[in-house]
C-alpha cells in the first residue's frame, strides 16, 4: 500500500502532447478514477506509472519511492489491462503465480497465495484449466486474482470491464468495490465511462486533451463542475448549456432571462459572454414551481420527443426565439433543453409549455475560457452562500 | 445449361461427361477425388523417387551398376548387397563427416536462432527511426551471392593481415580459422541470419503488445519477456527458422569445402566432403556414395518429423488472422 504522487508530468510524442503537466496526489487506499473521452491520455497517464511509457518530463512517486526512471517489475504496481492479457500458452494456476514464480517464491508460499487469490475472485477448481477455455468473466477474473495474488502497493486497471458485456460489467463493478474494500489497497482505475467512475471511485480525475481538468469526489464533479468540459462530461445524460450574456440584472439568453445581481459574481461584468448550465433533473413544469425555494421565472417553450425510461421521462424542448444551431454541444444543440420528469407527468409531443429552472442548481460558466463563474445563482437578495466558485486545483 | 434430352443426344461423348459432371453432385466428387489423387501421386514420385533411386543404386554392386543393366521400366537393384551400407564406414570415417555437419549446423543454429530472435524482437516490435532502412539493408545482404563473400573470407580466415584498401594500412591480424568450425559457423551465421530475422519478425509483431505489458509488469524486463512470453508463443516461427537454417548448413558443401583445405574430417570437412571421397582419382564408388548419402539424409528427416506439425503450422501462419 503506498500513495502515488505525478509531479508535472508531461508525455510528448513527435508533435503530440499525451499528456501535459500532469500533477495527481493520490493517497494511501484510495480508488481514484482517470476518466475522460477517449484519446485524452488517461491512458498514457497510467503507463507512466506503470512504467510502461517514459514520461518526457516529471517525477513519479510510489510511495517514498522516486520511481520515475524504474522498469516496471521494480515499481511495485500490478495491473489489469483492457484485453485481459492472460498469457494463452499457460494455465489458469501458471497464470497467476507468473509474477510469483520470477520472484522465486518457495512453493508452498506461492500455493498458498494462488489459493487465497483465487478464492477472493471465486475461481475454485479452474486453476489447470488454460485461458482459450474460459468465458471473459472468467478471464478477467483471472487476470485480477494475478494482480492481486503480488500484494502489490497499487494496484492499475486499464479499462478493465471494457471488453464484457453490459450485464457482466455491473456485476464486475460491484465484484471490484467489495475487493477494494477487502484489500484496502491504492486502485487507479482508468475508464471514459462516467458511470463507472461515478460509482466506484473515491475520487475522479477528468482529463481532457492530458490536461487534468479537476480531481474531486464523484459528487463534488458532478456539483460543482470546475469548467465547462466537466459539466458536460459528468452525468447522463449531460447538462443543457445555453449562450448567454451577462446584464445588470442577471443573465439573458435569447429567449429568456435570469435574474441575479452579478456583483455577487467574482470576476465577471456586464456584458461579458457566459453559459448557462442545467442539469435536466433541475428543469421542472410550472406547475410545480412552488416546491422550489428559487424558482426561475417562468420559460415559454415547445416539446419536442419524449423519451420515457420507466423511472423517468426524459422531455427535449425547444426554446422559443432561438435560432436553428446545429452546432453541437457536448450531446445536444444550445438551442434546446432537455427535462426530466416524473413518469407519471401530462406531457405530451410537441405541445406548448412553460418550464423554470431551479435557480441553486444553475451554472455559469465564463463562455471563452469555459471557467466555472459561479454555481448556484440565487436570486439578487440571497445570501450567496452557494455561489462561491469552486477554485479547486488543476481548474484551468 | 444443355439439359434438354432432345439436345442431350446429340452431343459427344465428352460433352455428355462435362455435362454430368455440371449437374450431378456425385460425378462432380468423384473428378475432384480423382484429381487430388492424381496430383498427391505426382509429388510423391517427384519427392520420393530419388529416395528410391539412392536405396536402388546403393544395394546394387558397383560393377552392376557400371555395366548398367538396369531392366525398364521399373528400376530395382541389380543384386543385393546391404554390405555397402557397412562398407561406407570401414573405407572412411564416414561418421566423423555426419558429426561435423551436424555440429556444424546445431551450432549455427544456435547462434542464428539467438540474434535473429533479438533482431526480431526489435524490428517486430518497437518503433525507431530508420527501422525500414535497416531491414532494407538486411534484405539487400541477402541478396548478395554467399560466393562474393569467399575470396576476403578466406583471405582473412587463414590468417593474413587485413588491410584498409588504398591507403595499406595493416589493421590487424586475424586468428587462422581455416580447418575450424570458426571459419564456417561464422559466415553459416551471417548468410542465413536474414531469412530467420526475417520469419521471426514477422511472428514476434503478431503477438499483442499487452501480453508484453503484463509480463514487465509482472516482474520480467524486456528480455525476459521476449523469452517467456513472445518466444514461447511463437514457435513455428521458432521452430520453422531453426529447421530451414538446420537444413541449409547440414548440406552446405561450398564453404566447408573450401574452409578445411583437406577433404579430412579432423579439419572439420561436412557430410558431403565425406560422400565425395569415395571417388577417387580412378575409381568412382557409386554405391557407396549412394549409401553413404542415405545415412546421411536420415538425422535431418528425423528432425523434420519431430518438428514437422510445428513447421507446417508455422510456413502457413502468416495467412490466417486469428
Amino acid at each position: 500500500m503506498a500513495n502515488v504522487t505525478l509531479e508535472h508530468v508531461t508525455k510528448r510524442y513527435e508533435d503530440v502532447v499525451a499528456v501535459d503537466d500532469m500533477n495527481l496526489d493520490i493517497r494511501d487506499g484510495e480508488f481514484v478514477c482517470l476518466v475522460g473521452p477517449s484519446g485524452c491520455g488517461k491512458s498514457t497517464t497510467m503507463e507512466t506509472i506503470a512504467g510502461l511509457t517514459k514520461p518526457t518530463e516529471g517525477t513519479i512517486t510510489i510511495g517514498d519511492r522516486d520511481v520515475t526512471k524504474l522498469p516496471p517489475k521494480d515499481r511495485g504496481v500490478a495491473m489489469v489491462f483492457q484485453n485481459i492479457a492472460l498469457f494463452p500458452h499457460m494455465d489458469v494456476y501458471d497464470n497467476i503465480s507468473f509474477g510469483l514464480r520470477l520472484r522465486d517464491y518457495d512453493k508452498e508460499e506461492i500455493d498458498r497465495r494462488v489459493e487465497r487469490a483465487s478464492d477472493i475472485v471465486q475461481l475454485e477448481g479452474m486453476l489447470d484449466r488454460m485461458p482459450e477455455e474460459m468465458s471473459g468473466g472468467q478471464r478477467q477474473r483471472v487476470a485480477i486474482a494475478r494482480a492481486i495474488v503480488r500484494e502489490p502497493d497499487v494496484f492499475l486497471m486499464d479499462e478493465p470491464l471494457a471488453n464484457l458485456d453490459a450485464k457482466l460489467r455491473v456485476h464486475m463493478r460491484t465484484e471490484l468495490q467489495r475487493l477494494h474494500k477487502q484489500l484496502d489497497t491504492t486502485i487507479i482505475y482508468v475508464t471514459h465511462d462516467q458511470a463507472e467512475a461515478m460509482t466506484m471511485s473515491d475520487r475522479i480525475a477528468v482529463i481532457n486533451s492530458g490536461e487534468l481538468q479537476q480531481i474531486d469526489p464523484p459528487l463534488v464533479c458532478y456539483n460543482e463542475p470546475t469548467n465547462r468540459f466537466v459539466a458536460g462530461f459528468i452525468g447522463s445524460p449531460s447538462m443543457n448549456m445555453v449562450d448567454g450574456e451577462l446584464t445588470p440584472d442577471g443573465v439573458k439568453t435569447d429567449t429568456f432571462e435570469i435574474a441575479l445581481a452579478p456583483e455577487s459574481l467574482s470576476g465577471v461584468w456586464d456584458g461579458d459572454a457566459v453559459t448557462l448550465g442545467i442539469r435536466p433533473e433541475d428543469v421542472y413544469p410550472t406547475e410545480v414551481a412552488d416546491e422550489l425555494a428559487h424558482p426561475t421565472a417562468p420559460i415559454e417553450v415547445s416539446t419536442d420527443v419524449l423519451e420515457p425510461m420507466g423511472d423517468e421521462i426524459f422531455v427535449y424542448l425547444k426554446l422559443d426565439g432561438a435560432e436553428a444551431d446545429d452546432t453541437m454541444e457536448g450531446e445536444r444543440s444550445s438551442n434546446s433543453l432537455l427535462m426530466s420528469v416524473d413518469p407519471d407527468s401530462d406531457i405530451a409531443e410537441d405541445d406548448r409549455i412553460s418550464v423554470v429552472l431551479d435557480a441553486s442548481k444553475i451554472h455559469l460558466f465564463d463562455a471563452d475560457s469555459g471557467d466555472a463563474i459561479a454555481h448556484g445563482v440565487v436570486d439578487t437578495a440571497a445570501p450567496a452562500a452557494d455561489s462561491a466558485v469552486a477554485e479547486s486545483e488543476g481548474g484551468d | 445449361m444443355a439439359t434438354d434430352p432432345d439436345s442431350e443426344s446429340n452431343l459427344g461423348p465428352l460433352s455428355r461427361w462435362t455435362n454430368r459432371i455440371i449437374t450431378d453432385q456425385d460425378a462432380r466428387d468423384r473428378l475432384y477425388r480423382g484429381l487430388f489423387y492424381a496430383i498427391t501421386v505426382f509429388f510423391l514420385v517427384t519427392t520420393l523417387f530419388p529416395f528410391y533411386w539412392l536405396l536402388v543404386l546403393a544395394l546394387t554392386p558397383n560393377s552392376e551398376i557400371l555395366s548398367g543393366g538396369w531392366d525398364l521400366p521399373f528400376l530395382r537393384p541389380q543384386g543385393f548387397n546391404p554390405a555397402a551400407f557397412q562398407e561406407v564406414f570401414q573405407q572412411i570415417p564416414f561418421h566423423l563427416y555426419v558429426l561435423n555437419s551436424f555440429i556444424l549446423a546445431t551450432l549455427t543454429t544456435i547462434i542464428v536462432l539467438i540474434i535473429a530472435s533479438l533482431a526480431g524482437y526489435v524490428f517486430g516490435r518497437l518503433e525507431f527511426p530508420g527501422r525500414g532502412l535497416l531491414m532494407l539493408g538486411i534484405l539487400m545482404i541477402s541478396y548478395f551471392p554467399p560466393a562474393a563473400f569467399l575470396l576476403p573470407l578466406f583471405d582473412a580466415f587463414v590468417g593474413n593481415p587485413i588491410v584498409a584498401p588504398f591507403i595499406n594500412v595493416e589493421l590487424f591480424t586475424p586468428p587462422r580459422l581455416v580447418n575450424t568450425p570458426g571459419a564456417m559457423v561464422l559466415p553459416f551465421s551471417a548468410l542465413f541470419l536474414p531469412l530467420s530475422i526475417f520469419i521471426l519478425t514477422t511472428f514476434y509483431a503478431q503477438i499483442p503488445d499487452g501480453l508484453e505489458d503484463a509480463a514487465r509488469v509482472e516482474g520480467t524486463t524486456r528480455l525476459g519477456a521476449l523469452f517467456r512470453v513472445i518466444i514461447p508463443l511463437s514457435a513455428p516461427g521458432v521452430a520453422t527458422a531453426a529447421v530451414l537454417t538446420f537444413i541449409s548448413v547440414y548440406n552446405e558443401y561450398f564453404f566447408s569445402s573450401i574452409m578445411s583445405l583437406q577433404n579430412e574430417p579432423q579439419e572439420w570437412s561436412p557430410l558431403v566432403g565425406g560422400i565425395l571421397s569415395y571417388q577417387t582419382q580412378y575409381t568412382t564408388e557409386f554405391n557407396l556414395m549412394a549409401a553413404a548419402a542415405v545415412i546421411g539424409v536420415l538425422p535431418v528427416v528425423i528432425l523434420v518429423i519431430i518438428a514437422q506439425e510445428k513447421i507446417v503450422s508455422g510456413l502457413t501462419a502468416g495467412a490466417l488472422k486469428e
